[in-house]
């Protein structure tokens, strides 16, 4: 490639990918702080200052959007900011709730946080990906950071079991989208999201249609959805909590980035059964959460359930492909989705936080029994745990309802009124295990033995503040918090 | 002034003030959270004073954009009242005081999270009464959920936790369908506000009125509770603290009746006409049923629940006769049964603290040590029954006569249930009340305190003024029901003919326009 070409290729592509750039920076900043003696305290510093540099230039992406570049294989558009915003955010609250979490083991701070600032690089990429090539880097980039930081408590097996198990299953997730991707492409010539959309009939070819069907099962196994979910509760049970917070909040997130630029060219008549796959998930995720004893399984079972509905947000999309409502709908679904992920992310996340932030008094404290009577000693934590679970369980005046609220108007928009009911319906199972945790804090007496958590981390006790408020806020005064992002 | 607007924020500024106020000293908690339900029955007052009888549409409206979204429509944050809702608005504000003060002395834990979730639950009774924009309203509907969740779960009775998780449920189920209700009525009609969705349902078929109607009917019904889904109220009511039992008595059921009346009967008028029998029938077998269930109870707290469960029954039945006289009975008899069965749980709360049991079989003549106690229970019981006189008379007459005109047979039935009202709750009083005092630790009970007879007096004036001259009451209703009963007659109109001509549903739709 002559370095004229290389120059057209990357010409204007400058906002989009700055994100990206300022990722790498502090990729590569903290990797020299930490190999040179007497730098390695700046690190503190350099991943914040990274995330929220990229933060910035992401939301200069929503101002100005800078529309294909890279040769067309990546979109700088509002949606791409959008996303990556809530990625940005995802791996913030990852690295403040981790600045505490690993005391005892005193691990390769510093790899974890090279690992922990790679992991959004994926993300971003992921959500502007216009090719497949261009997600396939996104979704290793993404992948392998945290394979490695799932297992980085390495003297507990639970931890290094959930790094395993995720590495063997994502490898073959991986897998699975490569071949779904070398048969689109045997089938169509193209890997170009465009161009495979121009080329619908030979998508519905048995060997294009294979393809499709490989391609969505490997986002729906990163996404955590049914029947691809077992992975799901080990791992965020085995993994280190902070590092769950990005998994739960970010991976998902930035799975359904890439279905939703997805949804416009894949064939209608796949709506109706991703729709009835995410109901039938949502109804497996919500039931599964009800027998759990250990909260941070809960929240996965939980975070399977809210893959359902999400994927019913982009069946709705899927199904209006090629009809006059196209373009109202996948905006509808767009939003709903950003919405929900945004909700998502604060609630799941604050509430993940809040887990590592008890940890602090003893591993033990990710099971439910030891939460019992926490409202009557430290009331703020547990105020601060029903507030997110109230959201996540989608009660008004939180953002959990509003993302509910969009995501069952673009099902019925999209003529899907069956299908929100029983989605409605099966939320009411979402609200039975929401509300054993909040009776075993608020309404159960605290055995007299038990000691007082300590919790005396400003840093998790600002985050998990400043979650309480951003879900608030986007319950109550939505137009206030997303005016800018829309 | 944004009278309503203040009418609903004051117990919410009121519970952010008590729940941050560096303050540890319970009294003054207390007096704050009492001052507050008192500033917003002030402007409860006011409301019911600025309120024009002669007005049928919403009046006081005030209206603020809230919020918009991409692929969503703009959500206002509009409030507005109207025949329908002023009697429940002014009942909320008057009875909050009451119940904060009952409450001084039962609840000895926690106090300051209790009159957090009461402010909050205060706040958002009223919200549900006054929204105008169907999206603001749901919000309020769940956010008066979540406060008596709380109030049952950690100041309840022995079974707290199983009565907690089945209302929760139970509502919830009920709320989440009518969301998907409330989503489809808005993507059909393209609309936020509810004066212009009533408008536009009422120009739909029967089909598309039948299955919103559906929707919503259902999550009123558990609300209310209608048969057969009434089985929570008297596991929540007989485990809740008296505080959340007159609440929930008096105004947190009335929110299903409201809800039956706004956006069953208002709203879709030809599905009301279709339901009117099915509804008339469950409302007749809840006021036998609930009475029969009453009869049987041994805890006089959950007698007091199941007579809830047989006095709504007159509400539903006199709703959906759909005729004038049952809609007024109806809309007046919500306030009544608030009224009467408040002062019941009031009065049980009262004789619980004392003696610390709800069994019928452990008192019986405790009218010879609490004579005050006595009259004020004898009086709600009277009440209660309807007696010629006081509050309960009036409703139920325009009840049974409006059900009449509709259906003689289940009026019958349901005139039945006045008799058996009489039985139970006269069984109890004689129980209680009178005979020899065959256990030795109620002769020293003592009688009604000044603040009890301070909660109880200012409620049972309520009760003799209605049952007195009920026309101020009636008469605020009077415009906004009118219009009802228009829709329903257009309706009828629109029944008949199609039942002439036999018409599809889409050239009826044409034709309805």
């Amino acid at each position: 490639m002559s370095f004229e070409s290389l120059q057209d290729l990357y010409l204007g592509a400058g906002p989009a990918l700055a994100p990206l750039l300022w990722l790498t920076g502090g990729l590569l900043a903290v990797l020299i702080a930490e190999i040179t003696p007497g730098l390695t305290r700046l690190r503190a510093a350099v991943v914040p200052a990274a995330l929220l540099g990229a933060a910035w230039s992401a939301g200069q992406l929503i101002a100005e959007p800078s529309g294909l570049v890279l040769g067309g294989t990546f979109m700088g558009d509002s949606q791409t900011g959008a996303f990556a915003l809530i990625f940005l955010g995802a791996a913030l609250l990852a690295w403040g709730q981790a600045r505490h979490y690993y005391r005892q083991e005193e691990p390769f701070l510093g790899e974890h946080d090279a690992l922990l600032i790679t992991a959004p690089i994926g993300m971003i990429l992921m959500a502007g990906a216009q090719d497949l090539i261009v997600f396939f880097i996104g979704l290793e980039l993404l992948s392998i950071p945290l394979y490695c930081l799932a297992a980085f408590r390495r003297t507990r097996d639970d931890s290094v079991e959930a790094g395993l198990r995720y590495f063997i299953l994502g490898a073959f997730g991986v897998t699975l989208f490569l071949m779904g991707a070398g048969l689109a492409y045997a089938a169509t010539g193209t890997l170009n999201i465009e161009g495979l959309g121009e080329a619908h009939a030979a998508l519905t070819t048995p060997l294009g249609g294979i393809g499709v069907a490989l391609i969505l099962a490997s986002l729906l196994f990163k996404a955590g959805v049914a029947p691809f979910h077992l992975w799901v509760p080990d791992v965020y049970q085995g993994s280190p909590t902070p590092v769950t917070t990005l998994m739960a909040t970010g991976t998902k997130a930035a799975a359904f980035a890439f279905l939703l630029r997805l949804a416009p060219i894949l064939p209608n008549e796949l709506g109706l059964p991703l729709g009835i796959i995410g109901v039938a998930t949502l109804a497996l995720g919500n039931l599964g959460a009800l027998v759990q004893k250990d909260l941070k399984r809960l929240l996965a079972w939980s975070g399977i359930a809210h893959a359902g509905l999400l994927l019913l947000v982009i069946s709705a999309a899927v199904s209006a492909a090629g009809t006059s409502q196209q373009a109202e709908i996948l905006n509808a679904a767009t939003s709903a989705l950003l919405l929900y992920l945004l909700a998502y992310a604060f609630a799941a996340g604050g509430a993940l936080g809040l887990i590592a932030w008890m940890e602090a008094d003893g591993e033990d404290h990710t099971q439910l029994n030891r939460w019992q009577g926490l409202g009557s000693v430290r009331p703020g934590v547990a105020a601060g745990m029903t507030l997110f679970l109230l959201s996540l369980g989608g009660i008004p005046a939180t953002g959990g309802f509003l993302g509910k609220w969009l995501a069952f108007s673009a099902a019925v928009r999209a003529d899907m009124l069956p299908l929100a009911v029983l989605g409605a319906l099966t939320s009411v199972i979402a609200l039975g295990y929401s509300l054993r945790v909040i009776i075993t804090m608020w309404m159960k007496p605290r055995p007299e033995t038990w000691a007082t958590p300590t919790m005396n981390r400003p840093l998790a006790a600002f985050l998990a503040g400043f979650c309480a408020a951003m879900v608030l806020a986007l319950g109550l005064i939505p137009g206030f918090v997303l005016g800018p992002l829309f | 002034m944004p009278l309503l607007t203040l009418i609903v924020f004051t117990p919410l500024i009121g519970a952010i003030l008590v729940a941050l106020a560096p303050v540890r000293e319970v009294r003054v908690l207390r007096g704050v959270s009492f001052g507050f339900t008192l500033l917003t029955a002030l402007l409860g007052f006011l409301v019911w004073q600025d309120f024009d009888p002669n007005q049928a549409a919403l009046q006081l409206t005030e209206s603020r954009p809230w919020f918009e979204l991409p692929g969503a429509l703009a959500v206002n944050f509009t409030l507005g009242i109207d025949g329908i809702s002023i009697l429940l608005v002014s009942l909320t504000a008057f009875l909050m005081p009451l119940v904060l003060l009952s409450a001084s002395k039962s609840i000895t834990t926690r106090i300051r999270e209790f009159l957090v979730w009461l402010l909050i639950m205060e706040a958002g009774m009223l919200g549900v009464f006054l929204a105008t924009d169907i999206f603001l309203f749901y919000v309020f509907w769940e956010v008066s959920l979540v406060p008596l969740y709380f109030m049952l779960g950690i100041w309840g009775g022995e079974r707290r936790l199983y009565a907690t998780l089945k209302f929760f449920l139970f509502t919830l189920a009920g709320s989440l369908v009518m969301l998907v209700g409330v989503i489809a009525l808005v993507y059909l009609s393209g609309t936020l506000d509810i004066a212009a969705l009533t408008q536009w349902a009422g120009t739909q078929t029967l089909e598309v009125q039948g299955w919103l109607f559906a929707a919503f009917a259902l999550a009123f019904a558990i609300k209310v509770p209608l048969l057969p889904f009434h089985t929570w109220l008297p596991d929540a009511h007989t485990e809740a603290p008296t505080a959340g039992s007159v609440i929930l008595a008096g105004v947190l059921l009335k929110m299903g009746t409201y809800g039956l009346l706004r956006f069953g009967i208002a709203m879709f008028p030809l599905a009301a006409l279709e339901a009117s029998t099915l509804f008339m029938i469950l409302g007749a077998l809840g006021i036998v049923y609930g009475a029969f269930l009453a009869m049987a109870q041994t805890d006089v707290k959950r007698l007091i629940a199941c007579s809830s469960v047989s006095h709504l029954g007159f509400v539903v039945l006199g709703m959906f006769a759909l005729t004038g006289a049952g809609l007024r009975g109806s809309v007046l008899q919500m306030v009544n049964h608030g009224l009467s069965t408040g002062l019941l749980f009031l009065l049980i709360g009262m004789i619980y603290e004392r003696r610390h049991s709800r069994e019928l079989a452990d008192y019986g003549g405790i009218a010879k040590v609490m004579p005050l106690f006595a009259l004020f229970f004898v009086f709600s019981v009277l009440s209660s029954v309807g007696l010629p006189g006081l509050n309960g008379f009036v409703g139920e007459w325009l009840i049974l006569l409006g059900a009449f005109e509709a259906s003689p047979v289940l009026t019958a039935v349901s005139v039945t249930g006045v008799i058996f009202g009489a039985v139970y709750l006269l069984r109890a009083t004689r129980l209680m009340l009178f005979g020899e005092i065959s256990h030795t630790e109620n002769k020293t009970l003592s009688d009604l305190t000044p603040r009890e007879l301070g909660v109880l007096t200012p409620i049972c004036l309520l009760c003799l003024v209605i049952g007195v001259m009920p026309g101020p009451f009636i008469q605020r209703t009077e415009a906004s029901l009118a219009v009802i009963e228009q829709r329903l007659d257009a309706a009828r109109d629109q029944q008949a003919a199609r039942v002439e001509l036999d018409l599809p549903d889409d050239q009826e739709a044409e034709s309805a326009r």
